[in-house]
């Protein structure tokens, strides 16, 4: 662990991405005191200020301190990417390894099914499930889990494919090993690590999706503090040239998205002993 | 096997289409599959759902009526299928025309945007990866490197509003985001459905000029994110070939560094094609979102428009001619791929 994190802090792209991380979590506990305002107060008064020393990045249309709610909204934002992968990673894991361990009719089907679903263009399939499945705060995180699932699935049935012909898993299934335990006990820990260099790039691919279905309305629904409602809130103004409501919210995405991106590249090449050779 | 003996005479590239169009028959069916489940998962009774709360109990009867609501699932899958053979998708609350009408219209407008925009894409792309690749590990390499990383974190429709504000707003070059031509423009009669070859079809220069202008900046939001990812990709492609032994041979052989990178595209290209393919279906998925912020009255806005009325025949319609807009496209990826490479057995 130590070793890990000391390669971590060797690559200034890595220690770059830990620090934008770092920027979110505190964002994420301390948002009350960090807030001056409350993320969802509205005063018709104060409606769209520009940046000032009182209201740092102005308010928007209905009056609301626009950095509080920036500083709010990562905590759903990041609630929502966090949970949707961590659910998909923990459904689609178990499918991947049993789908490669039994090769039969029943698990090219599941293949196929997810082909199917993967065809689709994922935001246009998260859109129509969200609307289907009514626009709340959990079901953006159910329709998340659901289109990522089969990246997880399919990445730890490519490895379990290539790993359950290998020596080491014939030797423990001729000291008794039973199937099970040959799965998740043998194969499963050689076969993650794709699969969990693909969590840090999802979740950065969540946060962009529930900021667009938020942006296109269906998502998460005003008041609710969350980064792509706000941009969508600023839309109508940048033509007028109000930019301030969309700005902000819109690069603390690109920040979130960023260091996840960033933290999955350093997990990728410490993962391959290969790449760390090189450096 | 005398059927094998009949098939292995037919023409290659015949064979390659008709056996890659047999697979297109069991892929629509799953197609209206999921999207008349996705209609069926909607708690409630569908036929309100459909007509929207307004309707009369008259109206829900005949809906019922005509959808076989009473009748058991699989029967009803069947009459689905049945009347999207017909070409009837229902009728959209919202607009109150067929759904199929209101797509056809709407789908040039998006066909447009996403024709260019993928032209660009894979031009800023291809190039950014030719660069990067033979500049391995200089200068030019890491700005490529930043600007994929950047054009992975950015929200298109963010970058879309940032565009309107600088370009419009400030500097004033940029046409107002409303739709595709000027409001005092005349449309060209439709023939392509694509304003900028329709006006110059009939030498409606103004008209041209216009919509040239109106498809700057969705294009260019649209490229600018979508070009780092086809960048990533097309740099792995690249890079491949590039270390390959026969590219070795043309350095040694002291080749022009030009006839080098030629030879080592061409080369790229069937995984490439694939690509693009990929990234066609998936820019009419980002359509969505830049069409509801240049008004552009395409499909994407129709989609978008769906969802926030819960107009939900309008909704599947959509979702229909999305996929089935994709199937097609990886169909011809498919059959061009299977022509340009040879080693591809059928």
């Amino acid at each position: 662990m130590v070793n890990f994190m000391r390669e971590v802090l060797r690559r200034p792209s890595a220690v770059f991405g830990v620090s934008l991380l770092i920027l979110q979590i505190v964002a994420i506990i301390f948002a009350p005191y960090l807030a001056p305002y409350s993320p969802v107060e509205a005063d018709a008064l104060r409606s769209l200020l520009p940046p000032s020393g009182e209201h740092w990045f102005g308010t928007d249309v209905s009056g609301m301190d626009v950095y509080s709610r920036v500083i709010y909204a990562t905590r759903i934002n990041l609630l929502i990417s966090i949970s949707a992968v961590a659910v998909a990673f923990v459904i689609g894991v178990p499918i991947g390894i049993v789908t490669g361990f039994y090769r039969g009719y029943l698990s090219s089907l599941v293949m196929r099914i997810f082909d199917f679903i993967q065809s689709f263009p994922v935001f246009v399939l998260g859109m129509a499930l969200v609307s289907v499945m009514g626009q709340e705060i959990w079901n953006v995180a159910i329709v998340l889990a659901v289109l990522f699932m089969p990246i997880f699935a399919r990445l730890i049935r490519a490895e379990t494919l290539s790993l359950r012909d290998r020596p080491f898993v014939a030797a423990a299934r001729c000291s008794g090993a039973t199937d099970i335990s040959l799965m998740f006990r043998h194969v499963l820990p050689n076969a993650l690590s794709p699969a969990i260099v693909q969590v840090s790039i999802s979740i950065g691919m969540a946060i962009l999706l529930t900021a667009g279905l938020s942006f296109i309305g269906a998502g998460v629904r005003m008041p609710v503090a969350e980064w792509g409602l706000m941009v969508s809130s600023g839309a109508e103004q940048m033509i007028l040239g109000v930019w301030w409501v969309a700005l902000f919210p819109g690069l603390a995405i690109v920040i979130s998205v960023m260091s996840f991106a960033l933290l999955g590249d350093a997990i990728k090449e410490l993962s391959d002993p290969t790449m760390r050779a090189r450096r | 096997m005398p059927i094998l003996n009949h098939w292995n005479k037919i023409p290659r590239p015949l064979r390659i289409i008709v056996s890659r169009l047999a697979i297109i028959v069991p892929q629509m069916l799953g197609v209206m599959l999921v999207t008349f489940v996705l209609i069926r998962l909607l708690p409630g009774d569908p036929a309100l759902l459909m007509l929207g709360n307004m309707a009369s109990e008259d109206a829900i009867a005949s809906v019922r009526e005509r959808f076989g609501l009473n009748l058991p699932v699989w029967e009803q899958f069947i009459i689905y299928i049945k009347n999207v053979l017909q070409g009837d998708l229902g009728i959209s609350y919202f607009t109150s025309n067929p759904v199929l009408v209101d797509l056809l219209e709407r789908a040039p407008a998006t066909l447009e945007l996403i024709t260019y925009s993928m032209l660009l894409t894979c031009l800023i792309g291809v190039t950014l990866a030719i660069i990067s690749v033979v500049n391995a590990g200089g200068p030019l390499d890491y700005v490529t490197r930043i600007y994929g990383l950047a054009a992975g974190a950015i929200p298109d429709f963010w970058i879309g509003l940032l565009l309107i504000y600088f370009l419009f707003n400030l500097a004033g070059i940029a046409p107002p985001p409303f739709g595709r031509v000027d409001a005092f423009i005349i449309t060209p009669t439709q023939v392509t459905g694509f304003y900028t070859i329709d006006s110059l079809l009939e030498g409606n220069w103004e008209a041209f000029k216009s919509s040239v202008g109106r498809l700057a900046l969705p294009v260019l939001t649209l490229s600018i994110v979508n070009a780092g990812a086809m960048m990533k990709m097309t740099r792995s492609v690249f890079s491949g070939v590039y270390k390959s032994e026969f590219i070795h041979h043309q350095v040694a052989s002291g080749l022009p560094r030009r006839v080098i990178i030629k030879s080592a595209l061409r080369n790229s290209m069937p995984p490439i094609v694939t690509l693009v393919g990929f990234l066609f279906g998936f820019l009419l998925g980002a359509a969505v979102l830049v069409e509801t912020i240049f008004s552009w009255g395409g499909l994407g806005q129709y989609a978008v428009q769906a969802v926030v009325n819960s107009d939900y025949s309008a909704l599947q319609g959509f979702i229909l001619f999305a996929a089935a807009f994709i199937l097609v496209v990886y169909l011809i990826v498919d059959i061009i791929y299977g022509l340009a490479d040879p080693r591809i057995e059928v």
